[in-house]
C-alpha cells in the first residue's frame, strides 16, 4: 500500500498542474501581505469605520492574527478550486491518458488504487494548507506582530486576546482541512464518471461556487437549503473565532463533512469497481 | 403706593432667592482648583466594553495625564473606549472663556447631594452643544456628567471616588452611551453561516456601558512626554 501511495504521489508531483495551487496561494497571500504592509491601516479603518463613529480603538489592530484571518476569509472560495484542479483530475486523468486499464490490471484490488490515490490527495491537500499555513500565520506573525484579533461578523465584532488566538487558527487550519477533503473526494467521485479531467474539475468549481452563491445570498427561501449544503459547513472554521465558541455547531459540521467524505469516497469505491475499462 | 410696596418687596424676596443660588462659577472653580493639584498622573485601568454587537474580554491598560491636555491610554490589547475621553469634561472646565455655565437644580445622586451645572459652550463649532454636570460641592468632586455632541449623541459618565478623591481621581468611570444597530454586508464580512439577529426589530438595546476601573494611581512623579505619542 505503501509503495502505490508513494507512486500516486510522484505522479502529482510530475503533473505541473499540482504547483498552480502552491504557486497561486505564494501569490495571493504575498500580495495581500505587501498590501496590508502598504496601505492595511486604511483597509482597516474601512472595515471597522461603523464602530470607528461611535468609539475609539486603542491598540495594535493591524497585526498578523487579523492579516492571518482576513487571508484564510479571502480564500474561502479559491483553496478548494485549487484542490478539485489536482484531485478531480486522479481518476479521469488515468482514463484520459490511456493508463487506467494498465493500473486496474495489476495484481492490486481497485479498492486499494482509490485508496492510494485517496491518501495522496489527502496528503497534497495537507501540504496546500500547511503552506498557506505558514505564509499567512508564519510570515504575518513575522511583519506584523502578534496582537489582540478582530474578527467582523455581519451584526457583531468579536475581540479575541493574542494570546488565545494560536489553538484556534490551528483548530480553524484542522477544520479547513477536512472541508478540503469533501471537496477532494467529491471531485475523485466526479472524476469516476468522466474520460477527461475538465468535466470534473469544471463541475467541482460550479457547484462549489453554485452553493457559496446561495449561502451567500440572504434570501428566506436559500435559508432553508443551506444546511444541506457542504460549503455551509466548509466555513465552519469561523465558528473557532466566536465568543463563547459554540461547540455543539461545530461538532454537528465537523460530522457533517466527514459523513460526506465517507459517501463521496464510498461512491468513488463503488463505482471504480463497477467501472467499465474496457471499453 | 401699597402696590409699589408690595412689587419692591416682591423683588427684593425675587433678588435674595436668585443670591441664594450657588454660582456656578465658583462651583467650577472648586473643581479645577482640585484637579488642578494633579500636574500628572499614570494608573493601571481594567476596561469592560458591555455593548451588545461586541464581544470582548476586560482589557488591562495604563493611563497617563500631564497637564495641561495631554492624556493616553496604552493597552496591552485592543481595547474600545468611548470617543468621549475620561479627561475632556475637565479641559472643557478649565477654559472658563469658552463656556456659559449655570445652576440648573439639585439631585441626589450615590448617595450624594449634588448641583446640577448646565454648560454649553460659547462656540458655535464645538462638537459639545451641552453638558450636564452633577457635582458635590461639599467636596469639589464631578459626580455624574452628561455629554451631548453634535458626532455621537449623549454620553453619560458616572464617577466613582475612593482614596484619591482629594485629587478629584476617580477609582471607576462608568460611561453609558448610545448604540446603533451593527450591520455589514456579509460580503464584506465574509460571514456567510450567520443568521439574522434573535433580536426583534426595535428591541435592540439602545445603549452599552464601557466601564474603567482605575487603581495604583502615580500621581506627580513625572510623566516623560514620549508616553504621548
Amino acid at each position: 500500500m505503501y509503495r502505490i501511495i508513494l507512486t500516486e504521489l510522484i505522479k502529482i508531483a510530475a503533473k505541473p498542474r499540482s504547483y498552480i495551487g502552491l504557486i497561486a496561494i505564494t501569490v495571493i497571500v504575498g500580495l495581500i501581505h505587501l498590501a496590508m504592509f502598504l496601505d492595511g491601516l486604511n483597509y482597516i479603518s474601512f472595515i471597522t469605520n461603523p464602530l470607528q463613529m461611535a468609539f475609539s480603538l486603542e491598540g495594535n489592530i493591524l497585526n498578523g492574527n487579523l492579516v492571518c484571518f482576513i487571508i484564510l476569509q479571502t480564500l474561502i472560495i479559491q483553496i478548494p478550486l485549487l484542490v478539485a484542479l489536482v484531485t478531480g483530475d486522479l481518476i479521469s486523468g488515468e482514463a484520459a491518458m490511456g493508463t487506467i486499464r494498465l493500473i486496474a490490471t495489476r495484481p492490486i484490488s481497485r479498492s486499494k488504487i482509490i485508496m492510494s490515490k485517496f491518501i495522496a490527495g489527502a496528503l497534497y491537500v495537507f501540504l496546500l494548507l500547511l503552506w498557506l499555513g505558514l505564509l499567512s500565520l508564519g510570515l504575518g506573525l513575522l511583519l506584523f506582530g502578534p496582537g489582540d484579533l478582530i474578527v467582523l461578523k455581519s451584526e457583531e465584532l468579536v475581540i479575541i486576546q493574542g494570546t488565545d488566538t494560536l489553538w484556534r487558527f490551528l483548530s480553524a487550519f484542522g477544520v479547513a482541512y477536512l472541508s478540503l477533503l469533501v471537496v477532494s473526494t467529491f471531485s475523485m467521485a466526479l472524476s469516476c464518471f468522466a474520460d477527461n479531467s475538465i468535466g470534473p474539475i469544471m463541475s467541482t468549481m460550479a457547484v462549489i461556487i453554485l452553493f457559496t452563491i446561495i449561502g451567500t445570498m440572504e434570501i428566506p427561501f436559500f435559508d432553508q437549503i443551506k444546511p444541506f449544503l457542504f460549503t455551509t459547513h466548509m466555513v465552519i472554521w469561523r465558528n473557532f473565532f466566536d465568543n463563547p465558541l459554540p461547540v455543539q455547531q461545530i461538532i454537528n459540521s465537523v460530522s457533517i463533512l466527514a459523513a460526506h467524505v465517507v459517501f463521496f469516497l464510498s461512491v468513488t469505491l463503488y463505482m471504480f469497481n463497477k467501472k467499465d475499462i474496457l471499453s | 403706593m401699597k402696590n409699589l410696596l408690595v412689587i419692591v418687596l416682591f423683588l427684593l424676596y425675587g433678588l435674595d432667592g436668585y443670591t441664594q443660588q450657588p454660582d456656578a462659577r465658583i462651583i467650577i472653580k472648586g473643581v479645577n482648583e482640585k484637579f488642578a493639584k494633579v500636574k500628572d498622573y499614570q494608573a493601571n485601568a481594567r476596561i469592560d466594553t458591555r455593548i451588545s454587537f461586541l464581544k470582548i474580554l476586560p482589557q488591562k491598560a495604563i493611563v497617563y495625564f500631564k497637564q495641561p491636555d495631554k492624556f493616553k491610554i496604552k493597552s496591552t490589547g485592543i481595547a474600545i473606549l468611548p470617543k468621549q475621553q475620561f479627561d475632556n469634561l475637565f479641559s472643557l472646565l478649565r477654559k472658563e472663556d469658552a463656556y456659559e455655565a449655570f445652576v440648573s437644580g439639585a439631585e441626589v445622586i450615590q448617595g450624594r447631594s449634588t448641583v446640577l451645572l448646565n454648560i454649553i459652550p460659547r462656540s458655535d463649532t464645538s462638537d459639545l452643544v451641552l453638558a450636564k454636570t452633577w457635582v458635590d460641592t461639599k467636596e469639589n468632586l464631578i459626580i455624574r456628567s452628561q455629554l451631548t455632541t453634535k458626532s455621537n449623541g449623549t454620553v453619560l459618565i458616572d464617577y466613582q471616588y475612593g482614596k484619591y478623591s482629594d485629587y478629584a481621581l476617580p477609582d471607576q468611570i462608568k460611561f453609558t452611551v448610545e448604540v446603533k444597530k451593527f450591520k455589514i454586508p456579509k460580503a464584506v464580512s465574509a460571514d456567510i453561516n450567520s443568521t439574522a439577529s434573535k433580536v426583534p426589530p426595535g428591541k435592540e438595546p439602545k445603549t452599552g456601558n464601557i466601564i474603567i476601573d482605575l487603581k495604583e494611581y502615580k500621581i506627580n512623579l513625572g510623566v516623560a512626554d514620549s508616553y504621548f505619542k
